[in-house]
């Protein structure tokens, strides 16, 4: 019953699926009660006129025989829902069977399986169905369902092999075999539930082909002749001309039912999807644009409101990129939630800022922001973004999207996967350079290309190559040089490194910090990493719960962090010089829908008192660096954190400062 | 593409072809009855003559077609039979071969079914793909929502429908046919318009019956592909969306929609034969099933191995293109 509550309010529940269930039901339904209620006796001929039109009488008119249409309808239902079944259920058995033994178990009994099956496949199975059809004298729907499920079994044993083959590469079957489970276990334990939602959908699509290819059959005059289903229904009146005669009530409604049921299944399986592919909902609709739009509409109207925020800095020298009250909303149906939340800070041109945090902290849904790449359910609700005199997020999608990669350009987070990957390097490095200097000749596009490629440590040659052929740091690479190759005024590199190796790693970030410098370029180096921010940054911006708690020169906000959770990051990392302990920082940031009242670090700061839990602190300069925290200018500096309030790694807990579960 | 590979794969396609030649063989023998006396009873049947004794003119023919022999050695001759594409005489229509039947049936269906099949598997690609692009005006769905839902009807019972609206009510479009019986065939434009006038209401029960489902596909592929790195790195780069869409988008969604072309291509086929019927269509599915009605058991075999070998060439050739398409399917075994 629980079980049965959380599905319904997991959202998987779809209208699609409810629709397509009572279509079904209603159809049932119908075959089920109607009996009660309109005169079955089809042998009455003689008594009743026949080729009649619907009348008050006879709701859906008479045949050339002079049965009443609604009644032929109503016995022809049950028959043609049975057929379906038993070839669905039959199928999907064999299709079962033959799929567990050829995925799980695998060697010769999978070949074996998978040759049969696929060269049964290739036999036009409607074109056997025929012949059989055909043959068979005394067809009934059990034996054609039967027939039916004997030629299409091949398709659910394919889709549940290879979902067999898939669930066993998942990294919890291995920690399932670790612990001592058989084999068995694993298969009934591990393997059996993951595979309902595919069986689900592959009866649904079994049932569907069935009635399929059986009402095409009957309606040609095949298959089981002596019973009434949808599928001969239609063949008499094809039979009797009355579709040339315009006879309608005689061949439209039992169309009308079977196109129902497609429709109710097919409504059904788009409701199953989402059981097998989380990722078809909550997208897929013109969402994205309109929220675009709301945007807009919300940071105008900020504008309007004379809304500035507190920027830190002096306004001395011309500031590359101010960001003012940045706002950006995640709306879902679980609720919503500021991902960033007034965040405000300026850059100088060439400056390295580092950006820290935790992940889920907003790190890297700020940089998407200042690139307006914000995606739904996320979008911008507010402030600025003004790199040199414009404002990004005023500007219109074309003009946009002209600065992007010119202006400002990101070096992406997941280089493994940044790559189109049936591009080659070389294409993918011209579509983004023609796209913003159309005047340049195909050679000199290829000496731009081999020059970027070069100067980012790589041969020229990569450019011939796909991205399956590079190593993950030949990618990072490739990806640093399409970000430089226009020369941007301010490149954003969002945790360039963090799918590779520490010796690559270390690499590829000079690389980024020479090309970076040789342009003149300024750079957010976004990171959980302290260690690489600290060695690679002339700045730090502290990030926790969406809002920039602490922001400064990185020797002064390192060597003397004013904020208690910069310091608690800071104490996180491993030292090498002292063999002290390895702590963390006990808790986890708040969840983005439930974000605590006051500052929104009060549940795990050590030092929180009453006022952190009502009021939110305001960013203030304090000591060289902006800092949003109630302790000041009350204390003089951060008091040393009580050794009770931070975790040790050798107590059993993990150090959630470091030890992230990164996506 | 290396040599090893596709030797392999041709290997495989023989042993998949031989594999279906014989479910053809051993099928039909399971049925009971026996084909020739049946075919030949229908047929004295029609012709009005009781004095022909059947039993002997039944042993006859299965004398002169072999069918008197042991099972093995029937086998042995099917093969080679089959192997010379000699699929034997129409028992129906004496003296004509199944193959000068199939060869006059075959444009048709090639002509009718290739160009619709392929024309409702990019039209339904393409607007599955817009269903789940951003940018794309809301009038779209709208518009295009009420079509997906009439693919969910089957093609021929669609071909039912349009048949009764644009032809007897309507009469734009002729009952069936493939052509006038009063044209006279040549190669001029007459004779063009007069089959394009036939093929019309075909040709679109089968694009509408056919794009919702590669709409579907798509629509669910797209979702998949527009969440990849790929794609928001292509936006960060500032390309047009024209190009983002086309080229990193669909250009990858593709993919698995083309294995699935190649899945359900004998499905496809089915379906076609049935639409054939329903409009008696001079092609492949009229031929066999009016084969079928008459019991005409060597036309039957001879029309099911023709499409199990267009149907084996098709993956063959798709699994050849396929590592153009992706570059990332390697050649090695």
């Amino acid at each position: 019953m629980n079980r049965l509550l959380r599905l319904l309010n997991s959202q998987r529940i779809t209208t699609n699926l409810i629709i397509g269930l009572a279509i079904l039901t209603i159809v049932v339904l119908v075959s089920l009660l109607g009996p009660l209620f309109v005169d079955m006796d089809l042998a009455k001929v003689g008594e009743v006129p026949p080729s009649k039109p619907p009348s008050a009488e006879y709701l859906l008119g008479t045949d050339s025989q002079g049965r009443d249409m609604l009644a032929v309808l109503i016995s022809a239902i049950p028959q043609t829902l049975k057929m379906g079944l038993i070839a669905g259920i039959v199928g999907v058995s064999i299709g079962l069977l033959l799929g567990l033994l050829s995925g799980f178990f695998g060697g010769p009994l999978d070949t074996v399986i998978r040759v049969f099956a696929d060269s049964l496949m290739t036999v036009p199975g409607i074109a056997i169905l025929l012949v059989i059809a055909s043959n068979i004298e005394s067809m009934t729907v059990e034996v054609m369902g039967l027939t039916v499920a004997a030629l299409a079994w091949m398709y659910p044993t394919r889709t549940i092999r290879s979902q067999v083959l898939s669930i066993r590469e998942r990294p919890y079957m291995a920690v399932a075999r670790a612990n001592g489970e058989s084999e068995l276990e694993v298969l009934f334990r591990e393997v059996m539930p993951n595979l309902v939602p595919y069986v689900a959908a592959s009866l649904v699509a079994s049932i569907n082909g069935a009635i399929l290819a059986t009402v095409g059959l009957e309606s040609l005059g095949l298959g089981a002749q002596n019973v009434h289903t949808l599928g001969t229904t239609i063949y008499w009146a094809r039979r009797y001309s009355a579709v040339l005669r315009g006879q309608w009530w005689w061949w439209a409604p039992p169309i009308i039912v079977v196109s129902l049921i497609f429709i109710g299944l097919f409504l059904v399986s788009m409701g199953l999807d989402r059981f097998a592919n989380p990722a078809l909902s909550g997208q897929g609709s013109a969402l994205a644009r309109r929220r675009k739009r709301d945007a807009r509409k919300d940071a105008a109207l900020s504008d309007a409101a004379g809304v500035t925020g507190a920027v830190a800095g002096s306004q001395a020298e011309p500031a590359l990129l101010r960001v003012e009250n940045l706002r950006v909303v995640f709306e879902t149906n679980a609720g919503s939630g500021l991902a960033v939340d007034n965040v405000s800070f300026t850059m100088q041109p060439g400056e390295r800022m580092g950006l820290v945090g935790e992940s889920g902290c907003g790190k890297t849904t700020m940089a998407t922001a200042i690139m307006s790449l914000v995606r739904p359910p996320g979008r911008i609700a507010g402030g600025r973004v003004m790199l040199g005199e414009t404002d990004l997020l005023t500007l219109s999608d074309e003009k946009l999207r002209k600065m992007r990669l010119k202006e400002i350009a990101l070096v992406p987070q997941a280089a493994m996967n940044s790559l189109n990957p049936v591009m080659r390097i070389g294409e993918q490095l011209a579509d983004a350079i023609r796209v913003h200097e159309d005047t340049l000749s195909q050679k000199e596009l290829d000496t731009l290309i081999a020059e970027s490629l070069v100067n980012v440590g790589l041969l020229a040659e990569v450019a011939n190559r796909y991205p399956h052929q590079l190593s993950g740091g030949m990618k990072q690479r490739v990806t640093i040089a399409i970000a430089t190759v226009l020369g941007p005024q301010l490149i954003i590199a969002d945790e360039p490194t963090s799918a590779l190796d520490v010796v690559v790693q270390q690499r590829v970030m000079l690389t980024l910090g020479r090309v970076q410098k040789e342009l003149g370029a300024a750079m957010v180096l976004i990171g959980h990493d302290m260690g690489l921010i600290a060695q690679f940054s002339d700045t730090i911006g502290v990030l926790y719960a969406g809002k920039m708690v602490e922001r400064g020169d990185i020797d002064t906000v390192l060597n003397e962090p004013c904020h208690p959770y910069t310091r608690l990051l800071i104490d996180s990392l491993p030292k090498l010089e002292s063999e002290s302990e390895f702590i963390g920082i006990p808790g986890l940031p708040p969840a983005l829908f439930n974000r605590p009242d006051g500052c929104s670090f009060h549940p795990r700061c050590p030092f929180a008192f009453a006022r952190c839990q009502t009021e939110i602190p305001e960013p203030q300069l304090f000591r060289g660096r902006q800092v949003a925290c109630h302790l000041y200018p009350e204390q003089g500096q951060l008091p040393p954190i009580p050794v009770s309030s931070v975790v040790v790694a050798g107590d059993g807990a993990l150090p959630t400062g470091i030890v992230e579960a990164k996506s | 593409m290396s040599i090893t590979y596709v030797l392999q794969r041709i290997a495989q396609l023989i042993l998949i072809v031989f594999i279906a030649i014989t479910i053809n063989f051993i099928l039909p023998r399971m049925i009971p009855g026996d084909p020739v006396e049946s075919a030949l009873t229908t047929k004295i049947a029609i012709s009005g003559n009781v004095s022909v004794d059947v039993q002997k003119v039944a042993a006859a023919y299965r004398e002169k077609f072999g069918l008197d022999k042991p099972l093995w050695q029937q086998y042995l001759n099917y093969l080679n039979d089959v192997f010379h594409f000699e699929f034997g005489v129409s028992l129906v229509k004496f003296p004509e071969t199944v193959m000068s039947q199939i060869q006059s049936a075959l444009p048709w269906t090639i002509g009718l079914m290739l160009v619709s099949t392929i024309t409702a598997f990019f039209v339904g690609s393409i607007l599955g793909a817009l269903f789940v692009w951003p940018s794309t005006p809301k009038l779209f769905h709208v518009l295009v929502s009420p079509f997906m839902l009439l693919s969910t009807i089957p093609f021929f019972l669609l071909g039912i429908i349009l048949l009764s609206i644009f032809a007897t009510e309507l009469r734009i479009f002729p009952p069936g046919g493939g052509f006038s019986p009063t044209l006279i065939r040549g190669l001029n434009m007459e004779t063009a318009l007069d089959i394009l006038h036939h093929s019309i209401l075909p040709a679109l029960s089968i694009i509408l019956g056919g794009m919702g489902a590669w709409a579907l596909g798509m629509r669910a592929m797209m979702i998949t592909v527009l969440g990849e790195d790929y794609v928001a790195f292509a936006e960060a780069k500032g390309l047009h969306p024209r190009r983002v869409f086309l080229w990193y988008g669909m250009r990858n969604a593709l993919l698995p929609q083309v294995t699935q072309l190649a899945l359900s291509l004998g499905s496809v086929l089915g379906g076609t034969v049935l639409v054939e019927a329903i409009f008696s269509y001079p092609g492949i599915g009229t031929l066999l099933f009016a084969a079928i009605a008459t019991k005409d058991y060597f036309v039957i075999q001879g029309i099911v191995l023709i499409l199990i070998f267009a149907l084996a060439g098709a993956l063959f050739i798709i699994d050849m293109v396929y590592p153009l398409l992706d570059p990332r399917i390697r050649y090695s075994s």
